[in-house]
């Protein structure tokens, strides 16, 4: 059977699977980033917490998470692969339904520590966590993942364990997978007559349903976090935050990157500067941007090396060359097989209304301008009369068509119309003959016979 | 010590706040008539003054020297007096500036409308004009340096570091590409032709940017932003390290203008990476202004200065990275000639320009008038639409330039292109009312400004004369502390002055030099003839109606190009064109290759009412041009003109054979509108300007094969044509 492959037809589809790619990765980045800027002492309570203290809504929360994560990461390795893996479509899919998963299993840890808050503020031993609080600063920034804690050998017993659930469901999916892809590639000798984005229709829907379905639980699991949060809030304003006031001020990975002094160091970087009452400091580089400083001064040099010294790169006239070559191999590949292949010598007068029809529809939105709506002439010779200035056959009007008569204004349209277009328009033109409109311009050239 | 009392002008800057303002609304409905004409073209009500081809060079003339100028030499002319703790130099200049400065605009947005220009672009006013520009400068930078000889403050500043820099570039960038030949008086000749007069203009064109656009505006943030904030700044280095090499950097940047085009690609390659190189230095300036917001965000959230600060940087930030992404060979390929650059430097004038100037105008008007703001909710209100505007602008522009250059590179699977140049046109029109919106919602928010600042006037009471007090320069000044290398030259503004022309003319010089001089970068084509008198009257029609500000005449290396227009552009092909119309944007065709496409009775037609010839087209009708008569006794004066530039004329030609040629052109032209029913009559503009367009890129058609075909770096032929 022949799967159609839409997204070809597209000039320049990858794009769209890079964005897409780009936007998930910047959700899941934010998402990372949002775990780290976290408060530091709230995540190292979650991490204190024992897990038997769960109550009610936590211990359902945590359920549902194990049971969704094997399931959709089943999912993810699912469908795609039978039918076909290379489609750049099923791959990005792919990569998406794994970014969600991670994403979720993300999400899922932080709303299990989270669930844990009021617990934790009702037991109301803060000092003691805020003291650990200071000593696991460093370890906080490895905090990137649900699984990662798992390797950690000082996360508390309770996180281990979810750690291990989400890590077996995830692992646990593989076998279920093949599975699973069995099924679908069945499904696909079965069902696949028609096609979506080169899949079969069923994984179609299933990957579109995953990602879905992902995405329902992950802002649901955002909702909660938010939720649960809230309450935190307001339990920690009644409770007062002694706590966080005791903590050692956190260094931000933003504060990190720009190497900031802080702000109460200030004094010692004043230059002593004063003009009209403005002062300098005297704060380092930001190192990041001094490094792609010399980034770019380096791609300088290899752009110039590439291009002028070693000539690997194509210049604008080469790289013309080199586009127009592969575009005439594109072209023939395609007009060997293509049934459209009609030159001057092969053309034929079409008679069939659908190709008069298509040519009319050419004739007048282009040609009118020269040749008048019913090609009665204007700026250009009267078509509808036995008078030719370029011969009046069916292989000259192709002819005069297709390459023109560039030095009396008839400009060639060979590279706007395919073969088969301008076979329409010859046709459609000589169906004009002896119409006699209005306004007919005088005869020119020589009767036809 | 001594401790002197002496005075502020507050008078001059005044003034300018108010031109500033002026100008500002006047520019920006410029700009939305012409942005409201690309979809509306009967807008200009049948005048020829008011067509998309006139509007658009006031609109970027007002907007960058009478509203951006303006708004530059106001805080110029506030933060100088208080850095260098004197009053400004002479009241006299600053008043003979500022008058000079306004009659330039008003004569120029005059000018412009009745069609004078010299058609290169933001370098449009003729030479009367220039050298008036020119003789201001001057003034301003007598006032400028007189003020700082005179300081009582031992060091200059950073902002007047870049005030130093701006004037001596913008002098230098003026001058050379100002030097034309006068025909008569609204009329002057490039002394530059094609790709020189491209290279030229666009190493100028891209300085203006530069240095009329960016760096007096770091200067301003130099000053008012660590005032707004109250904050020092946050790092004297980065402020010496991205000051020199914004300069050094800047100047080599302009080639990437013109990538693909007939320049020597050595030169390209230098536009791209000098562009590549550029960002970093750009965003040191972004950088220490954030930075130096630190520990003052929770400033921004109430102070309106401090919010169009914020968003000006901002903008900066994006602009400066965007600018040299584009610059990228790949990328400049889909966004050249597109709405996209249109979105590209809204960014930075709405953005940068306009917020940084609505920011200052917000801190300066309260306090030379010795009141607070009006109302701090109404500044918010600006802020607020004005963002709202400039999303709204740029988006829909980002996406527009985007899609037509898509739809410019699609072919059909046969190999045919798969859109008319008219399609891709009428596609885009929703972007482009999109985008009037958004304009129209950034001039409300300036006019709510102007309504603030007007109740604030009100309220308080001017300050003419601001009294301050400091001691003089003492004869030695004592160094304290660890001091910087820099510190040397911070004491010496002459020597400022000299260092940076010299990093500032080094890239222009290994630029311009080898392209003037070497032959082998314009590769000479036989065949290529100079335009006949009739032609050249018509080139003349086609540069005052701004034919080139829709129309590009160049056709670049590309597969689609080549099948749209013809096979593409040659350096020799323009050796006599002066003034180069290669333009920067193709609202409409290429016309490059236009001469013998379509009959003379097309053209005929088509300027009488484009949408008869093309349906849907946004072209305005010219109809105009079918009653002017054309001025034959300019000829010998335009032929001599030319002459002298080199254009190879026979001796004596101008006198007693070109109108005699002129007349038989226009026979021939005249008789070929007659077998088509048309009659033109006798001395019609309309037919010198067919003229033009029929001969527009077919010299190189009789050319012989090895004089245009390309060569490799070895001297084997690749292509023949």
């Amino acid at each position: 059977m022949k799967f159609i492959h839409y997204l070809e037809k597209i000039s320049g589809v990858s794009i769209y699977g890079l964005s897409s790619l780009i936007i998930f990765g910047l959700f899941f980045l934010v998402m990372v980033i949002w775990a780290i800027r976290a408060d530091k002492n709230m995540i190292e309570e979650l991490r204190q917490l024992p897990l038997d203290k769960l109550k009610g809504g936590g211990k359902i929360i945590l359920v549902l998470a194990a049971l969704v994560l094997p399931g959709a990461s089943t999912h993810a390795a699912g469908p795609p692969v039978p039918s076909s893996a290379t489609s750049p479509f099923v791959v990005v899919a792919i990569i998406i339904i794994i970014i969600l998963a991670l994403a979720i299993a993300l999400l899922a840890n932080v709303l299990l520590g989270a669930a844990q808050i009021p617990v934790r503020s009702a037991a109301s031993d803060a000092p003691d966590t805020a003291g650990n609080g200071v000593s696991k600063e460093p370890e906080e920034l490895t905090y990137a993942g649900g699984l990662a804690r798992t390797a950690s050998p000082r996360s508390s017993v309770p996180m281990t364990v979810v750690g291990m659930i989400l890590a077996v469901s995830m692992f646990a999916s593989s076998p279920v997978s093949a599975e699973g892809s069995d099924v679908s590639a069945a499904n696909v000798a079965v069902v696949g007559t028609t096609a979506i984005n080169g899949v079969s229709d069923t994984a179609f829907y299933m990957i579109s349903g995953v990602i879905l379905l992902e995405v329902l639980i992950l802002f649901t699991l955002l909702y909660n976090v938010r939720l649960v949060l809230s309450i935190h809030k307001k339990g920690q304003a009644t409770a007062g935050d002694a706590a966080k006031a005791a903590a050692k001020p956190r260094i931000s990975w933003w504060e990190k990157i720009n190497s900031f002094k802080p702000l109460e160091q200030e004094v010692s970087l004043d230059l002593g500067h004063d003009y009209d009452g403005i002062r300098e400091l005297d704060n380092r580089l930001p190192p990041w941007w001094l490094y792609g400083f010399y980034g770019c001064i380096l791609f300088a040099c290899v752009y110039m090396w590439r291009y002028h010294v070693a000539h690997s790169a194509p210049l604008s006239g080469e790289e013309y060359t080199i586009s127009v070559q592969k575009a005439e191999l594109q072209k023939a590949a395609f007009l060997k097989n293509a049934a459209n292949l009609v030159d001057e010598n092969t053309v034929k007068q079409l008679t069939a209304a659908p190709d008069l029809a298509a040519g009319q529809k050419v004739f007048e939105t282009t040609c009118f301008a020269c040749h008048g709506k019913a090609g009665e002439g204007g700026v250009g010779p009267n078509l509808t009369d036995e008078y030719w200035l370029h011969g009046g056959s069916v292989q000259e009007v192709f002819k005069s068509i297709k390459y023109g008569w560039p030095d009396k204004g008839m400009k060639s349209w060979k590279d706007d119309f395919s073969p088969v277009q301008i076979a329409q328009i010859t046709s459609y033109v000589r169906s004009l003959q002896g119409t006699h409109p209005a306004n007919a311009k005088a005869p020119q050239g020589t009767l036809a016979k | 010590m001594q401790i002197e009392k002496f005075y502020y002008d507050n008078k001059t800057v005044k003034w300018f706040g108010y031109a500033t303002m002026f100008w500002s609304i006047v520019g920006m409905l410029a700009g939305l008539w012409a942005a409201i004409a690309l979809y509306y073209p009967a807008l200009n009500l049948g005048i020829p003054a008011t067509t998309f081809g006139r509007m658009r060079p006031v609109h970027t003339n007002a907007v960058i020297f009478a509203f951006v100028g303006n708004g530059i030499f106001m805080g110029v002319y506030y933060s100088l007096q208080r850095l260098c703790k004197t009053r400004m130099f002479s009241d006299v200049l600053s008043k003979v500036h500022f008058w000079g400065w306004q009659l330039i605009i008003v004569i120029g947005a005059i000018t412009l409308w009745a069609g004078k220009t010299t058609g290169k672009e933001y370098a449009e006013l003729e030479w009367p004009i220039d050298i008036a520009i020119a003789i201001v400068w001057i003034i301003f930078g007598i006032n400028m340096f007189g003020t700082i000889i005179r300081r009582r403050e031992s060091h200059i500043y950073v902002a007047i570091w870049f005030y130093i820099a701006t004037w001596v570039t913008v002098a230098m960038l003026h001058i050379v590409n100002s030097v034309e030949l006068p025909v008569s008086m609204w009329k002057s000749y490039s002394w530059y032709a094609g790709v020189q007069d491209a290279l030229v203009q666009w190493w100028y064109g891209h300085n203006a940017v530069a240095f009329f656009l960016t760096t007096p505006y770091l200067g301003l943030m130099y000053y008012f932003l660590p005032k707004a904030a109250n904050r020092p700044i946050y790092s004297y280095r980065l402020s010496i390290i991205h000051f020199w090499a914004l300069i050094f950097i800047y100047i080599w940047a302009g080639p990437h203008h013109l990538l693909y085009t007939a320049l020597p690609d050595w030169a390209q390659s230098l536009g791209v990476v000098f562009s590549i190189m550029l960002i970093a230095p750009s965003w040191g300036g972004m950088l220490n202004g954030l930075f130096t917001l630190r520990g003052a965000w929770d400033k921004v959230k109430e102070e309106p200065v401090l919010k169009f600060l914020v968003v000006a940087i901002t903008c900066y930030g994006m602009a400066t990275f965007e600018g040299p992404m584009l610059s990228l060979k790949n990328v400049n390929a889909i966004s050249h000639f597109t709405d996209w650059t249109i979105a590209h430097v809204h960014i930075g004038a709405l953005g940068w320009n306009g917020f940084l100037t609505f920011g200052v105008l917000y801190w300066l008007i309260p306090r030379m008038w010795n009141t607070s703001l009006y109302s701090k909710k109404l500044a918010g209100t600006h802020f607020w639409i004005g963002t709202i505007g400039i999303v709204l602008y740029a988006i829909p522009l980002y996406w527009a330039g985007f899609t037509q250059s898509m739809m410019w590179k699609s072919f059909t699977d046969e190999g045919q292109l798969k859109f008319q140049f008219l399609e891709t046109v009428t596609h885009i029109i929703p972007m482009y009312v999109t985008r009037s919106i958004g304009g129209a919602l950034y001039i409300i928010g300036a006019l709510i400004m102007i309504y603030n600042l007007r109740k604030t006037i009100k309220k308080g009471s001017f300050i003419a004369d601001e009294a301050a007090e400091a001691a003089p320069l003492p004869e030695k000044i004592p160094t304290h502390g660890r001091t910087y290398w820099h510190r040397w030259i911070e004491r010496r503004p002459m020597q400022m002055l000299v260092f940076s022309l010299i990093a500032v003319a080094i890239g222009g010089m290994i630029e311009l030099i080898p392209t003037f001089l070497v032959k082998s970068n314009i590769p000479t084509i036989t065949s290529v003839k100079p335009y006949t008198p009739l032609e050249l009257h018509g080139r003349d029609i086609y540069i005052r109606e701004g034919c080139y500000l829709c129309h590009s005449q160049m056709v670049r290396p590309f597969r689609d190009e080549v099948a749209r227009y013809g096979e593409y552009s040659k350096a020799g092909e323009f050796v006599y064109d002066h003034p180069f119309q290669w333009g920067s944007k193709r609202t409409g065709p290429d016309l490059a290759r236009e001469g013998g496409k379509y009959p003379d009775s097309w053209h005929y037609n088509h300027m009488m009412d484009p949408s008869s010839m093309s349906p849907g087209s946004i072209m305005p009708s010219y109809v105009w041009l079918l009653d002017r008569e054309l001025d034959t006794s300019r000829t010998e004066s335009m032929i001599r003109a030319m002459r002298r530039l080199g254009v190879p004329y026979p001796d004596g030609y101008a006198v007693s054979q070109a109108n005699k040629d002129l007349a038989a052109q226009e026979v021939a032209i005249d008789t070929a509108l007659k077998a088509d029913k048309i009659h033109a009559g006798r001395n019609k503009e309309i037919v010198a300007l067919i003229a033009y367009l029929q001969r527009l890129g077919k010299d190189i058609k009789a050319a012989p094969k090895e004089q245009t075909a390309m060569k490799d770096p070895e001297g084997r032929a690749i292509m023949g044509n």
